[in-house]
Formats: structure tokens, C-alpha cells, sequence
């Protein structure tokens, strides 16, 4: 075994927090653009109309259905193709993680939904509510806050598939990660403190999950 | 746009076959390691002895909190350098997907089997069986039926996840379509078509398991 030294890391310090950074940034907008698709498919999932109802189901379907990897490299490869636009390896990751995103958050916000006691939609009714103040002030509130363990269990998700951006050539932890290990040819040293820097954010974002559910829960018991 | 020709999909069609059958040996292969080690594991997770209980939940976090490239590529870069071993790039794949799968069901299991009521093990001592029997014969058959959907989620998790191995060169489906979309400049009908192959094995495995899992509702 060649001489293992974890200290020549630390020359590459910057570079590699640079990156995490960029997977946090690339991460979060992910999020927020992913949350708000899946809030408007789950609402939309309630429609009354069957074909909304069935689009929204062929979505998920189809999203779920594909590995995120292949979803990724359609949208690199075939989607500047197919609409002769110009789409970076940024934007083409971004659109990809968002589907994804927007596909979790979707089912997440339906079971929510689901979850919603039906009294409550006859509080609304026998206050006189208007459609659009129900959805708006009780529903969507009450959905909300349900759907926020497993919302943040689909960011820790996230969070670990930003890494795949890396496969269209996206410039984060792991893309920088696997340039340095190529031309220091130290992987093991290098893999493992990019492993070490997304192990600290994720067992972050795990341990938040834990403590939102157990507080979502005992006020749902309430 | 070029016109769409899917025929040559078709005619290139043994070559995305060698690809599945790669992407379902390893996924045959990564989940036969998945059910039985993360039983395995399960039953280090539950034990009563706390440093295995440590050891456990270690195992569980490093696999939980990194991402599945990461461990890919470090299984790939790191493994033959650390162990001077030279394995194909299927036998590491099949590897380190079971590695990753092991900690996802050891949840599954272990969840299940702390799902079930105290009042079966009180009852158990009541009836005098001894703690192997009630394991065997109380505890086990209830906690394999209820970690039964977790565990088929996973096997499909683990399907599709199969294909980030073609990122470390391994000539599963994914990287059958790659080389295919290169070859013939085609990426629309390439990628579709894998696309299409992906999602019918995935939907096709997703009904099976939501049939079994509604008769197993009725069961109870």
C-alpha cells in the first residue's frame, strides 16, 4: 500500500469548501424550485378534472419510474435537441434535480393532504369560506406543515443527488473532488475527506429531520 | 431537428440487451447481499450489547448521510489501491451497491421488528417459549411481513441506482446507451429508449409489489 498522507489534503482546502458551497447553492435552488413544482402538482392533484389528475399521476409515474441519472442525461443531451436551445450543464442539472424534487415533494404533499380530517373542510364550509381562502388559509397550511419531516428527508435526498450533477460536468463538491484526486492520483485521501465534508452536512440535515418529526408529531398529537 | 428513427434503437437492440443483463445482474446480485447482510446487521442493531449497537449505527450513518456517487467512485478508486485486489468493475459494482442496500434494509428490518407490540414478547413468556422460539416463531415472521414494502422500495431504489455504475465505466444499460447515443450521434432515440427500458422494469416491479402488499392487507 502506497504511503497514506490525509495532511496534502489540507493544501486544497479552499478549493474543496468552495465546492461544498457550490453543492449548497446548487442544492437549495433545487429546493425551492422542486418544493414549489411539487406544490402546485399536488394541488393540482386534487383538480376536478380527470386528465389534471392524470397528467400529475403520468409525472410522477414516469419521473419516479427513471433512474435520476438518465433523467439528468435526456435533459443534457436530448432537450438542446429538441428545442434547439442552448442549455448549460448547470441549467441541464438544475432542471433535472428539479423534476426529481418536484416528483418527491408532490407525494409527500399528497399524503399530506390525504392526512387533512375531513371537519376541517366542513369548518370551512360552515364558516362560508370562500374557495380560494380555504385552499389558501387552512389547506395549504395544514399541508404544509404535515408534509414537513418528509419535505426535509427530500432535501437530505437532494442534497446527496446534486452530486449526480457532476456526471454533465457541474462544477461542486464532487466534480472538484474527483479533478483533484485525478491529477494529485491520490483518490483515497482526497474521496475521503470529500466523503468526510458531505457526511457533515448530511448527518446535519438527518438529525434536523429527526427533531422536525418528533416535533411535528407531538403537535399533530395536540 | 433531425427526424426521430427508432428503428436503429431496435436494430442495435442485443446491444442495449447486454446492457440490461448486466444492470439486472447487478441488481440480482446487490440485492441477495442487501436482504441477507442487512438482516445481519439488523440483528447487530438490536442487540443488547451497546458497542455493537454503536457499530451499527456508524455503518448506517456513513451509507445515509453520503451520497451513492461518492461511494461508487471511492469503492472504485480506493478499494483495489487499499486491498491490492483487482476485481472486474461488475464484481466491485455488485459490491459496494449491496454494501450501500445492506444499510437501507437493516433499517427496513429493524424498524420492523421494533414496530411490534411488548404485548407479543409478554405474551410469548406467558405461553413459556423460550427466546429462540419466540425470535423464530413470534417475532421474525411478523417483522418480515411488515419491512416486506420498505424492502421492495429499496430492491427498485437499487435497480435504478444501478446506473450510476456506468459513470466508473461498467458496461451496464446506462452505459450501453451512452456508447450507443456517441456511436450513431443519436442521443433522442438512445436515451429514450433506455429511458423507456428503465421505467417498464421499475412500473411493471412497482404494480407486482403494490398486488402483493394490498393481498398482504387483507391477509391480516
Amino acid at each position: 500500500m502506497p504511503s497514506f498522507d490525509i495532511t496534502f489534503v489540507a493544501k486544497y482546502w479552499q478549493t474543496l469548501l468552495m465546492g461544498l458551497g457550490l453543492t449548497l447553492e446548487f442544492t437549495a435552488i433545487c429546493i425551492i424550485s422542486g418544493t414549489l413544482l411539487g406544490l402546485v402538482l399536488a394541488l393540482m392533484s386534487r383538480s376536478q378534472h380527470l386528465a389534471v389528475r392524470t397528467v400529475v399521476r403520468l409525472y410522477v409515474e414516469l419521473i419516479r419510474g427513471v433512474p435520476v441519472l438518465i433523467l439528468l442525461f435526456w435533459i443534457f443531451f436530448c432537450l438542446p435537441v429538441v428545442t434547439g436551445l442552448e442549455i448549460g450543464n448547470f441549467l441541464s442539472a438544475a432542471i433535472a434535480l428539479t423534476l426529481f424534487m418536484g416528483a418527491a415533494t408532490c407525494e409527500s404533499f399528497r399524503a399530506s393532504l390525504k392526512s387533512i380530517p375531513i371537519e376541517q373542510y366542513d369548518a370551512c364550509t360552515a364558516l362560508g369560506l370562500t374557495n380560494r381562502s380555504r385552499t389558501l388559509d387552512v389547506v395549504v397550511p395544514l399541508m404544509v406543515m404535515r408534509a414537513i419531516p418528509n419535505l426535509l428527508s427530500n432535501t437530505v435526498a437532494l442534497f446527496k443527488e446534486s452530486s449526480l450533477a457532476s456526471a454533465v460536468g457541474t462544477v461542486e463538491l464532487m466534480y472538484i473532488g474527483q479533478n483533484i484526486a485525478n491529477s494529485t492520483a491520490r483518490p483515497i485521501e482526497v474521496l475521503t475527506v470529500v466523503g468526510i465534508l458531505y457526511f457533515i452536512v448530511g448527518f446535519i440535515l438527518t438529525r434536523l429531520v429527526s427533531i422536525a418529526e418528533s416535533r411535528v408529531l407531538s403537535r399533530l398529537a395536540n | 431537428m433531425q427526424d426521430l428513427d427508432f428503428y436503429f434503437a431496435f436494430a442495435s437492440g442485443h446491444q442495449l440487451l447486454d446492457g440490461l443483463k448486466v444492470t439486472l445482474y447487478l441488481t440480482f446480485w446487490s440485492n441477495v447481499i442487501g436482504l441477507t447482510c442487512g438482516f445481519l446487521l439488523a440483528m447487530v442493531g438490536v442487540s443488547p450489547i451497546r458497542p455493537l449497537r454503536w457499530l451499527y449505527t456508524c455503518y448506517i450513518e456513513i451509507f445515509r448521510c453520503t451520497p451513492i456517487l461518492l461511494q461508487i467512485v471511492w469503492f472504485f478508486f480506493c478499494v483495489p489501491i487499499l486491498f491490492n485486489v483487482y476485481w472486474s468493475g461488475e464484481f466491485l459494482g455488485l459490491l459496494i451497491l449491496g454494501l450501500n442496500l445492506t444499510a437501507f434494509n437493516a433499517e427496513a428490518y429493524r424498524a420492523s421488528i421494533q414496530a411490534i407490540p411488548p404485548a407479543h414478547h409478554d405474551a410469548a413468556i406467558a405461553l413459556g417459549l423460550g427466546s429462540r422460539v419466540t425470535a423464530l416463531h413470534v417475532i421474525m415472521p411478523q417483522a418480515a411481513l411488515n419491512a416486506m414494502p420498505v424492502l421492495v422500495t429499496n430492491a427498485i431504489g437499487a435497480f435504478q441506482q444501478s446506473a450510476l455504475v456506468a459513470l466508473v465505466g461498467v458496461a451496464d444499460l446506462m452505459y450501453q446507451g451512452k456508447l450507443l447515443s456517441t456511436q450513431t450521434y443519436r442521443p433522442i432515440e438512445a436515451y429514450t429508449s433506455v429511458a423507456i427500458i428503465y421505467l417498464v422494469i421499475s412500473v411493471v416491479f412497482g404494480q407486482i409489489a403494490g398486488f402483493f402488499e394490498r393481498r398482504n392487507e387483507l391477509y391480516r
